[in-house]
């Protein structure tokens, strides 16, 4: 108990404070019940504040978790945005239950609790060291985002989405849980550096058997980063859930995910990341997969909420492409770099793509025909957008800023995330087998950043361009942007710019925490921490 | 070997337009026009100062070194050189002129206007003074940003759709190059680009050069654009506003034949051991494409209606002699090139200013509907006529001596030859034929009216048009004010050996970090020995004996 305390505050800390939500949510007066906005951020702030001084490259006794500049950096990164989408979330007026996109009835309390939980899953998925920790933090992400979707407004839409994506996610559960099963049975271990050590004693390639566990816990995965073709839930999930929900299952399912994927490649390939040439093969045209379906279906939605459903999807396929380059390098530092990108890359994804969504939030959804726009609904699709962008001048070049970074346009995050993401796959390109492969890999990304510019571009060009001539029938067609609404834009747009003008931050986000991922476990090669820079002055050949 | 030295104007010339373009959208309407002028004319007088301070400098380069960013090894690193100063001069030169134009025409939402523009301006500037690769393409890709706003909001009729067109063209170009870039600097280790082009010469095999070749090849070709990409700029040219085209055409279209010689050029193409050029094929490629283009472009232009898509095609046209003399590859065809960017960018600038006006008086470009202007717009005809003839080249005024020093590169370059030439000189006559079929059309002929009201341009006009007359003048007397001091530049094209070495011992600390954490090969010695390294340049002085 006392070597737990220090290990997993932040998560007890989360946990608990979702346990008083709970409890809030009984609370007799209506006035202590809209406490639970407040309550939630500040947990959520006590986390921020405290993870940066938190003491790393400890663990409990048992060996099951193990505190790395990764988990530091996870639980920065996730307490952090777990505060934007609580300011998304936060009641518009203080009588409210919710806000302009969001209809939350009598189960506000429920919903930052619930909010907090899943927050608290993805430290615990950053700090697992034993794969039965792991799935757990894994379903403690997920879990809570099944409920969130369906109660976050009272449409029919919502409960379908909710539905879908809990059965769905019931499945990979099973798949991850298979997956894990394999490889407790071929190593009987369950700590994950055990395991890596173990499937590496030979010195050899993996069994078959280990393999096969691979790859069930790979597709597992790939349902929570909604890579292809585990990605159709996507459309309808984003679509029905409330913009604030949107915007979350974008963050916590991909973060929690991706850390997963490496703590899997980890086990796969022993601390030096040497996978099997299949399992490279594998990740390769998973990424190309993801990449190109998710750009080319989102050209076709009007639903805006739908087309950052498929653009999410090809993020993750730039995401999946450096994992790629982190199994297929040979170099150190190139892993380095990979894993940099990776991680500066999951930063700049989720604050990029929580400011469009926010922006969308603050514009009022237009009345088409007679129907009276239900509940909980803001501007979805094209037509709910044309000409907002002239009309509402800093809403508008907000969103113009984050759909350019989302493209990749320079002096933005999105640019240095997409030169983080390349530049290793070029280095891997020179190492080991397959070069020409994983150039192809480099040049596929960028002529689907060219394909993601189809419709970045023209979400910005209907805004900014478009027809507005019906906005007059709108009766709400001035929008009231709450204080709390305009924080989260306002974080958001300034740490996209901020990063993007003055790159040298991309160290501070990331640096630290890849320097101490190669060491996840304590078995690990003690391998000296080198600076970065040098670590990349040297990778000139 | 150029030595660099640290110059505070460089980042001044970069900060006067940042801080102008934030605080125009804060000031009061009345006074933003006031303003922006303000804001460009004392770029001009710092892009003067630096132009000042070059021949001073020790090897002819100013520099600006900044700390690499420690994940990618690319630094806030610019230069100006007796070349790229020409075409920052061009670019201040022309902004103060067509900030002068859109006080007439501009009339809604003018704050973002001249935001706009003093963001593009400063985007410009930075992608002639850029001397990181990476900090050269953020420039090069941001440049359309901007001009997608521009055209978009104070476009014609069809702006959105051209807006959104500019954009994707330009921008699909430019993912190719942007994966050729960070190649590049992943396999140098550094993205300054002397280093670069130094690795890619000596460190890189054919295969691999050919392929970043292209890459960089594809983004300039659009930008500039050359001839099977030609279909692109057309639309966007004629939609967005006129100060915005002569912009365009002036400087922007610049962007894309400055990245050719500064980069694809020295890159792809140029061998240090004199073994002739790498990818010989690219060079005959691009020859034949300009030679279809210089013709095909004018014939387009020949039957254009529109008078201003009429100058859109004769400058696509017109543009294609300048990658010719490029690639050309010798001494006379690169100045004559660069020449020609910058005599290009005064006469077509002006040409679309008074198309400009035109439009404004008139409400059409139709060139059926226009006619007699010489009668009721006498003044207007005088510039007009001297500009169509700066720009089909009457000897005495600028365009001449470039279109004679592309042409005579053409013919005595080892690698294009005689039949280039030729087939490109055709190009001079058609676009003789069709400038003046236009000019014949609109300012002679009978006015509809002769006894119409006179509207002549006013003084604020005349005086945007007068200093580009003057300067058309001046350099076509005396061409060898640029010419001149290239020639050291040009030379050494062939041995950009790593200049950090030199600037290590007087650059300053910040020098010494790059030279520092910068691996690989580019700390190799090269022989300072200029002439023997290419040999097609040195005795490119002297035409090849063979030529006629």
């Amino acid at each position: 108990m006392n070597t737990l305390v220090p290990v997993l505050w932040p998560e007890l800390l989360l946990i608990a404070a979702a346990c008083g939500l709970f409890l809030l949510g009984l609370a007799r007066t209506a006035a202590s019940r809209r406490l639970a906005a407040s309550v939630a951020l500040l947990a959520l702030l006590a986390v921020f504040i405290q993870a940066f001084d938190m003491p790393t490259m400890t663990g409990d006794s048992f060996g099951s978790i193990f505190v790395s500049g990764l988990s530091q950096y996870i639980t920065i990164l996730a307490a952090g945005i777990g505060m934007l989408l609580v300011l998304l979330a936060w009641p518009s007026s203080p009588g409210a239950v919710g806000n302009s996109a969001l209809d939350l009835g009598n189960a506000a309390s429920e919903f930052y609790a619930l909010l907090l939980l899943s927050i608290a899953g993805i430290i615990f998925v950053a700090g697992a060291n034993d794969i039965i920790l792991l799935f757990l933090g894994l379903e403690l992400a997920s879990i809570p985002t099944y409920i969130m979707v369906s109660i976050s407004r009272p449409i029919p839409a919502a409960q379908e989405a909710g539905v879908k994506y809990m059965f769905l996610g019931a499945m990979a559960a099973a798949l991850m849980l298979f997956g894990f099963s394999y490889l407790f049975g071929v190593t009987g271990q369950t700590r994950i550096d055990l395991i890596a050590s173990a499937l590496h004693s030979s010195g050899g390639t993996l069994s078959d058997w280990a393999l096969l566990g691979v790859v069930i816990l790979l597709a597992g995965l790939a349902f929570k980063i909604a890579a292809v073709p585990l990605h159709a839930y996507a459309g309808d999930v984003y679509q029905g859930a409330a913009m604030p929900v949107t915007a979350m299952i974008a963050f916590i399912p991909k973060t929690s995910g991706f850390v997963a994927i490496l703590k899997l490649m980890y086990m796969a390939g022993g601390p030096n990341w040497h996978v099997p040439d299949s399992l490279i093969t594998l990740l390769w045209v998973l990424a190309v997969l993801t990449m190109c379906f998710g750009n080319t279906l989102a050209l076709l939605p009007q639903n805006i909420k739908r087309i950052f459903a498929y653009s999410s999807v090809a993020h993750s396929g730039y995401m999946l492409a450096v994992v790629t380059a982190l199994v297929a390098a040979r170099n150190p530092q190139t892993q380095t770099a990979a894993l940099q990108g990776l991680l500066f890359y999951l930063t700049a994804y989720a604050l990029m793509n929580t400011g469009a969504l926010a922006v969308l939030m603050a514009l009022p959804a237009r009345i088409h025909g007679r129907e009276p726009a239900p509940p909980g609904t803001s501007a979805e699709t094209y037509h709910d957008i044309d000409g907002q962008g002239r009309s509402h001048i800093v809403l508008g070049l907000a969103m113009a800023v984050c759909c350019l970074s989302l493209t990749g346009i320079p002096l933005t995050i999105g640019f240095w995330g997409k030169v983080l993401l390349i530049k290793p796959i070029f280095l891997a390109a020179g190492e080991g087998g397959g070069q020409s492969r994983m150039i192809w890999l480099g040049v596929i990304m960028v002529i689907n950043a060219l394909v993601s510019a189809g419709y970045y571009l023209n979400i910005i060009r209907r805004m900014f361009f478009g027809d507005d001539s019906g906005a007059a029938e709108s009766p709400a067609a001035v929008p009231h942007v709450s204080t709390s609404l305009n924080l989260a834009i306002g974080v958001c747009v300034f740490g996209v710019l901020a990063v993007g003008i003055v790159p040298a931050a991309m160290n501070l986000l990331s640096g630290h925490a890849v320097v101490e991922v190669n060491q996840t476990t304590v078995a690990a090669t003690p391998a000296a921490p080198t600076a970065l820079p040098a670590a990349v002055a040297a990778n000139g050949r | 070997m150029p030595q660099y030295e640290q110059s505070l104007w460089l980042l001044i010339l970069l900060a006067v337009p940042v801080v102008g373009a934030i605080l125009a959208t804060a000031l009061p309407l009345r006074l933003v026009r006031a303003w922006a002028m303000g804001v460009s004319l004392l770029t001009l007088l710092v892009s003067i100062i630096l132009g000042c301070e070059l021949p001073g400098a020790a090897g002819h380069v100013l520099g600006w070194q900044g700390t690499p960013i420690a994940a990618i090894n690319a630094s806030f690193s610019l230069f100006v050189d007796p070349i790229s100063i020409w075409l920052v001069l061009l670019t201040t030169f022309l902004m103060p002129l067509v900030l002068g134009f859109s006080i007439g025409s501009i009339r809604e939402r003018q704050r973002e206007y001249y935001a706009w523009m003093l963001t593009l301006l400063v985007f410009l500037l930075g992608v002639f003074i850029a001397r990181d690769l990476l900090l050269f393409y953020i420039f090069f890709e941001l440049t359309l940003v901007p001009m997608f706003f521009i055209i978009g909001i104070w476009g014609g009729p069809d702006r959105r759709y051209a807006a959104a067109k500019y954009f994707l063209f330009t921008f699909a170009g430019g993912v190719f190059t942007l994966a050729a870039v960070i190649y590049l600097g992943t396999v140098t280790g550094s993205f300054d680009i002397p280093t670069v082009i130094h690795y890619a010469q000596t460190g890189m095999g054919p295969t691999a050069r050919m392929w970043v070749l292209l890459g960089l090849l594809v983004a300039f070709a659009v930008k500039t654009p050359i001839f099977p990409l030609h279909t692109l700029p057309p639309l966007a040219y004629t939609e967005a506003p006129s100060g915005a085209t002569a912009l365009l055409a002036g400087v922007v279209l610049k962007s894309g034949t400055y990245g050719l010689f500064r980069l694809a050029l020295p890159i792809g193409l140029v061998t240090i051991d004199g073994s002739g050029p790498a990818n010989l094929w690219v060079i005959k490629l691009v020859g034949i494409v300009c030679v279809i283009g210089v013709i095909y472009a004018a014939l387009i232009a020949w039957v254009q209606r529109d008078i201003k898509k009429l100058v859109v095609y004769s400058s696509i046209s017109h543009i294609a002699f300048c990658v010719l003399g490029l690639f050309a590859l010798n001494m006379i065809g690169i100045q004559g090139g660069i020449l020609y960017m910058i005599n290009h960018g005064l006469s077509i600038a002006a040409l679309f200013l008074l198309i400009g006006m035109i439009y404004d008086r008139f409400g059409t470009r139709d060139i059926n509907q226009l006619t007699g202007l010489g009668a009721s717009m006498p003044i207007l005809a005088f510039f007009f006529i001297f500009f169509t003839l700066a720009s089909i080249g009457l000897p005495g005024l600028n365009g001449f001596v470039s279109e004679f020093l592309t042409i005579l590169g053409a013919f005595t370059s080892d690698y294009l030859g005689i039949i280039f030439g030729v087939l490109a000189a055709l190009g001079i006559v058609l676009g003789a034929l069709y400038m003046l079929h236009m000019a014949a059309k609109i300012i002679f002929g009978t006015p509809p009216d002769p006894h119409g009201p006179k509207n002549d341009i006013g003084p604020r006009e005349i005086a945007i048009l007068a200093p580009l007359a003057v300067a058309c003048v001046i350099l076509g007397v005396k061409p060898g004010l640029i010419l001149d001091p290239m020639v050291e530049p040009v030379k050494a094209m062939s041995q950009p050996a790593s200049p950090l070495a030199g600037s290590a011992s007087d650059g300053g600390p910040t020098a010494q970090v790059n030279a520092g954490s910068r691996g690989g090969p580019p700390s190799l010695a090269l022989p300072a020995n200029n002439s023997a390294s290419l040999p097609q340049l040195a005795q490119a002085k002297n035409p090849n004996p063979t030529a006629p």
